[in-house]
């Protein structure tokens, strides 16, 4: 009875929340937007095992015959025979053209190293879980040549378009040379990595790095390559261009006639709903040993992320990629049939850190004891427990490093030689000491601080609507009142925020949160240079890393060393000494631990989907990215 | 004046809202002498603590005074408390897809049901038919399960080098007095996403949103006030001016006008202060138009002219002459701006446009943050409901206080 009082209070007062929530609206949106495009995960090989119950349910093999031809668009979909997925798509989708990178179609192209593969696919799945490359439109291993400067695959001879043509080296060698070509995201980022990737047979593709002294400038960017890049159809790709007056226009085209390889096909996209059918002559019946299950994976679009939540609570969305406050309450005290990847926090794999970046040009922030005292002042207890509701490991878990708390990179730097580089946080009399001892004191007696003269005054920003990220700024922010440092909160939109932050130059924001990318073959490496490396100073619509303008030789040597040392040994001191210099000199600190994309599930429809435990090995990624697209071919209908 | 003022004192509204905003007024000062320290201090880890009494269990353990206490339904309460109807449902449905009959499973009993469940129940087993989300459930309530039916002390022990040492032992009849425990903190409205006292917060930010409002309610009036009565009582092209650029911001829709001057002010910049004098520069307008309306009214009467007469300077004939007569209905705008002031920078900080500050709480940010945290669908009513209801309280009893105002002052709806 009293929770019916209240929720019907709170059903008058969300409505008075309407207004503002609806202005709030477009920037949780952005956010998500931004999480859902992040990329993450890394791949290897696959023993890609038909997972044991993947038929597809006997119920939509009999609403199939009954359905209309695929022609025809059915104006409801059958509850039991779809997929709904939520917080990857905002607002209508723009385009399917793999080439673009402005589609704002979330579920058809998104380039992440865990890749996106409903509609296109990769050469190999990545599976975040252990690091793995699972062979899609490859087949068996990739292999280096001695020298680690070609890379060579084989392709997987049952992989077809869906036009039913097969899918060839040739297209895979025609793909890469259209990025470089017309210049696209993927041109432009892989283009100083990889030279050339050839077809010297219908079924082997050779990706050659590009040299510099005789070594792959990265190596790593040739795996990361073939689980990151969709292989694109040659002759779509000569059709395009023969439409396409301009690199821009190539770019730009909506590419309604793409012609795909995945298991599904768009079936109709609105201002309200993106639907995918599945196509079912896919090839990959000869690998996974069926169909996935769902012959409908839909999107529904919603103004904001509560409605969204509720929407989730309702049943009306089974997958859903949203950060939510306090999840364990919707299955501890709602009861409702919703889990996460584990039963306990931190409830997901948690891959990505987001940092809050010092911007090196404000006064001040150049010295390493401010720095630091900021960095050991925060209570980083209060970010894992209030801002994220406990949804992240812990530092005293997972000590703060260049590393995502993965098994495989925390066991690529040495633990004990940088123990005592490590701060608990809250730790405000440390801080205050460190200050002191600096000389860095309140000389004028207003209770701030100052140093040449100057009160050490900083604002620390996120996007507004960011809400686990804002909530962890307002934590920096009290913990820099209480060392004598006046930092106060600002959360502009994403759309300034993000024009702000990248540039190089600027010296807007003091403090400032970004995340980063997640996992992939490159990691930890890339990691290391997201953080340390130098090349990024002064660069406009920088979206890598050192946004603050850090510069550190030796940093700098390191990151130029990982990618060409392969003695495990050297490759570990490295690495340490990458850790080392980013706890002394805490160019950006990590404040918590995130996973790339949040996996939560309702099973009031389908079951079957990916835990923890289950010895499948599927990776928590919504069912769509990398390995993850495997639970697909795992789920039923719940009886 | 006297007899005014005697006249107000006898209007049971006026008093009312009076008393209540006293009643705030007071509890702003008061309340933090009570339970002092910083509002925004963030006490709790974890979000959204329920309202209630917190009693530290390290203190309770260890505290010397217990009591036993033989409570005939203690046990029973203890295994309703531990093993809800839900639970034990979602050990008949584990039971029925293990295989057994529904005639053997009993939920009723307890003993049985535990007795049978301990032979039964093998967490490795997984069925087709079984959700995760059930299976989970299944495995929480299990665990539950060990501590149950058993009336062994629990072992208190404390560590040292690795060897645990006994240091005391609860047994199920213990008992503390909260009184004698040195911890017990009383959150009367639980706690906010920061795990900040929202009691202890809110009344805080009551006084902010007081003065929010007396500031802007200051200027607005003040502002309204002087170009209404300049408007009214020169006339000509100063009052074709000044109603000129009042239309012009009649027309525009004050709140859009407030979010537009917030929005564009960094929000670095956008202090409590500033955002109540851009809130009171904002709403001066109606003030004007009705200060206009009554002066022009006054501008001919006889003592008026006499005073211009007299060589009287503008200003003196303003204040001396033409102010007593609409005291009266400015008292009354006073307050309405007051009250829409607050309610201006409730809404402003909703939208995430309010006063950015790290160190005071407003009302507003605290609706903010309950609504990013989605209080209201989580069921934290704690978080908003009683900052909706000390807004809604707040305009009232200004309302009350106009309303009573004008009963006295009004003469045709003086009785």
């Amino acid at each position: 009875m009293k929770r019916w009082i209240w929720r019907a209070a709170s059903a008058v007062v969300s409505g008075l929340m309407l207004f503002s929530a609806a202005a709030c609206g477009n920037n949780q949106q952005a956010a998500n937007k931004a999480a859902s495009s992040a990329p993450a995960v890394e791949s290897q090989e696959a023993t890609v095992e038909p997972t044991a119950s993947s038929e597809p349910a006997a119920t939509s093999e009999a609403a199939e015959s009954a359905a209309p031809e695929p022609t025809g668009v059915i104006a409801e979909l059958p509850r039991n025979e779809t997929l709904y997925f939520g917080g990857q798509q905002w607002d209508s989708v723009k385009g399917w053209n793999p080439y673009s990178s402005n589609n704002n179609n979330a579920l058809a192209v998104a380039g992440n190293a865990s890749a996106r593969l409903v509609m296109f696919e990769t050469l190999y799945m990545y599976n975040l879980l252990d690091g793995s490359l699972n062979p899609l439109l490859a087949s068996g291993q990739p292999e280096w040549n001695a020298e680690r400067t070609e890379l060579t695959v084989k392709m997987n001879p049952d992989a077809k378009w869906n036009d039913g043509t097969p899918v060839t080296a040739e297209d895979v060698a025609y793909t890469y040379a259209s990025h470089l070509k017309y210049e696209t995201a993927a041109g432009v980022s892989f283009g100083d990595f990889i030279d050339t990737i050839e077809a010297p047979d219908a079924s082997t593709v050779v990706l050659k790095a590009k040299l510099i002294d005789g070594n792959a400038v990265n190596s790593y960017q040739l795996e990361d390559y073939i689980c990151r890049q969709y292989v694109i159809q040659k002759a779509w790709t000569e059709t395009l261009e023969a439409r396409a007056s301009s690199p821009d226009a190539f770019k730009d085209d909506p590419a309604e006639d793409v012609v795909s390889c995945g298991p599904y096909k768009k079936y109709y996209a609105d201002d309200q709903k993106v639907v995918f059918i599945r196509d079912d002559n896919y090839w990959g019946v000869a690998l996974w040993g069926s169909l996935p299950a769902p012959k409908y994976l839909a999107h529904a679009m919603y103004v904001d992320n509560a409605a969204q939540k509720v929407a989730f609570t309702n049943g009306d969305i089974d997958v859903n990629q949203q950060f939510i406050s306090d999840i364990q309450n919707l299955w501890l005290q709602d009861g409702l049939p919703i889990s996460a990847y584990m039963d306990e926090p931190p409830y997901g794999i948690c891959v990505t850190m987001p940092s809050a970046w010092y911007n090196l040009k404000s006064p001040g922030l150049d010295q390493v004891v401010i720095r630091k005292a900021i960095a050991i002042a925060v209570d980083y207890d209060a970010i894992n427990q209030n801002a994220m509701t406990g949804q992240s490991p812990t530092f005293a878990q997972t000590p703060r490093s260049l590393m995502n708390p993965t098994e495989g990179e925390q066991s690529m730097y040495d633990h004990d030689a940088v123990a005592d580089l490590q701060w608990v946080g809250n730790d405000i009399d440390g801080a205050n000491k460190l200050l002191d001892d600096a000389g860095i004191v309140d000389t004028d007696g207003d209770g701030i601080r100052e140093f040449n003269g100057q009160n050490l005054e900083y604002n620390a920003c996120c996007p507004e609507g960011w809400s686990d990220w804002q909530a962890a700024m307002e934590i920096v922010a009290a913990a820099g009142q209480k060392i004598g440092i006046n930092i106060e909160t600002n959360f502009p939109t994403w759309e300034i925020y993000q024009t702000v932050f990248t540039d190089g130059d600027q010296t807007e924001y003091d403090i400032f949160m970004y995340a980063g990318d997640g996992t992939g073959p490159t990691y930890p490496w890339r990691r290391v240079r997201e953080r340390l490396s130098s090349e990024f100073i002064g660069q406009k619509n920088n979206w890598v890393g050192n946004f603050g303008g850090y510069s550190n030789a030796r940093a700098d040597e390191i990151i130029g060393a990982i990618p060409l040392e392969t003695d495990p040994d050297t490759l570990k001191a490295l690495y340490t000494e990458a850790v080392k210099i980013y706890l002394e000199e805490v160019p950006s600190f990590a404040l918590m631990y995130r996973p790339e994309l949040f996996h939560a599930v309702n099973e009031s429809v389908w079951t079957g989907f990916p835990e923890a435990g289950d010895g499948d090995n599927i990776p928590p990624t919504d069912c769509t990215d990398g390995y993850g697209i495997a639970a697909l071919y795992n789920l039923k209908l719940v009886s | 004046m006297k007899n005014t003022l005697r006249q107000i004192a006898h209007s049971p509204k006026f008093m009312i809202g009076f008393c209540m905003i006293l009643l705030m007024v007071l509890s702003v000062f008061i309340y933090p002498l009570i339970v002092p320290g910083n509002p925004l201090e963030m006490i709790g880890l974890g979000t959204f603590f329920r309202p209630g009494t917190y009693v530290s269990v390290y203190d309770s353990v260890s505290t010397d005074k217990r009591y036993v206490i033989k409570l005939s339904d203690a046990a029973e309460k203890r295994l309703a408390s531990k093993l809800a109807p839900e639970d034990r449902e979602v050990m008949k449905t584990w039971l029925l897809a293990f295989g057994l009959p529904e005639e053997s499973i009993d939920l009723e009993n307890t003993e049985e049901l535990l007795q049978l469940w301990r032979n039964t129940y093998d967490p490795e087993l997984r069925f087709d038919n079984m959700t995760t989300a059930v299976r989970k459930h299944v495995q929480r309530t299990d665990a539950k399960l060990d501590s149950l039916l058993t009336d062994t002390d629990i072992i208190i022990a404390s560590e040292t080098d690795g060897t645990l040492t006994q240091s005391g032992a609860v047994g199920a009849n213990d008992y503390v007095n909260v009184s004698e425990i040195a911890n017990v903190r009383v959150l009367p409205l639980g706690t906010d996403n920061f795990g900040r006292d929202v009691l202890k917060e809110m009344i805080s930010a009551l006084g902010t949103s007081l003065l929010i409002g007396l500031i802007a309610g200051t200027i607005a009036t003040v502002f309204g006030l002087a170009l209404g009565l300049l408007a009214g009582y020169v006339g000509g092209i100063v009052d074709d001016i000044i109603m000129f650029v009042t239309n012009l911001f009649t027309v525009i829709p004050s709140f859009v006008l407030l979010i537009l001057i917030s929005f564009s002010i960094s929000q670095t910049q956008r202090g409590t202060v500033t955002v109540a004098v851009v809130i009171g520069l904002t709403s001066w307008v109606w003030t004007t138009r009705s200060v206009r309306a009554q002066v022009v009214s006054l501008r001919n009467r006889d003592h008026v002219n006499l005073s211009k007469l007299s060589g009287h300077s503008l200003p003196r004939i303003l204040v001396a002459d033409i102010l007593p007569y609409i005291a009266s209905y400015v008292i009354m705008a006073f307050i309405l701006q007051i009250s829409s002031g607050i309610l201006a920078e409730a809404q402003l900080s909703m939208l995430g446009l309010g006063p950015r500050t790290t160190t005071t709480p407003t009302l507003g940010l605290m609706m903010y943050w309950a609504m990013l945290y989605t209080a209201h669908i989580n069921g934290a009513w704690w978080a908003y409901f009683p900052i909706v209801v000390l807004i809604a309280c707040v305009s009232f009893s200004l309302n009350l206080m106009n309303t009573g105002l004008d009963q006295v002052f009004n003469p045709q709806l003086r009785g």
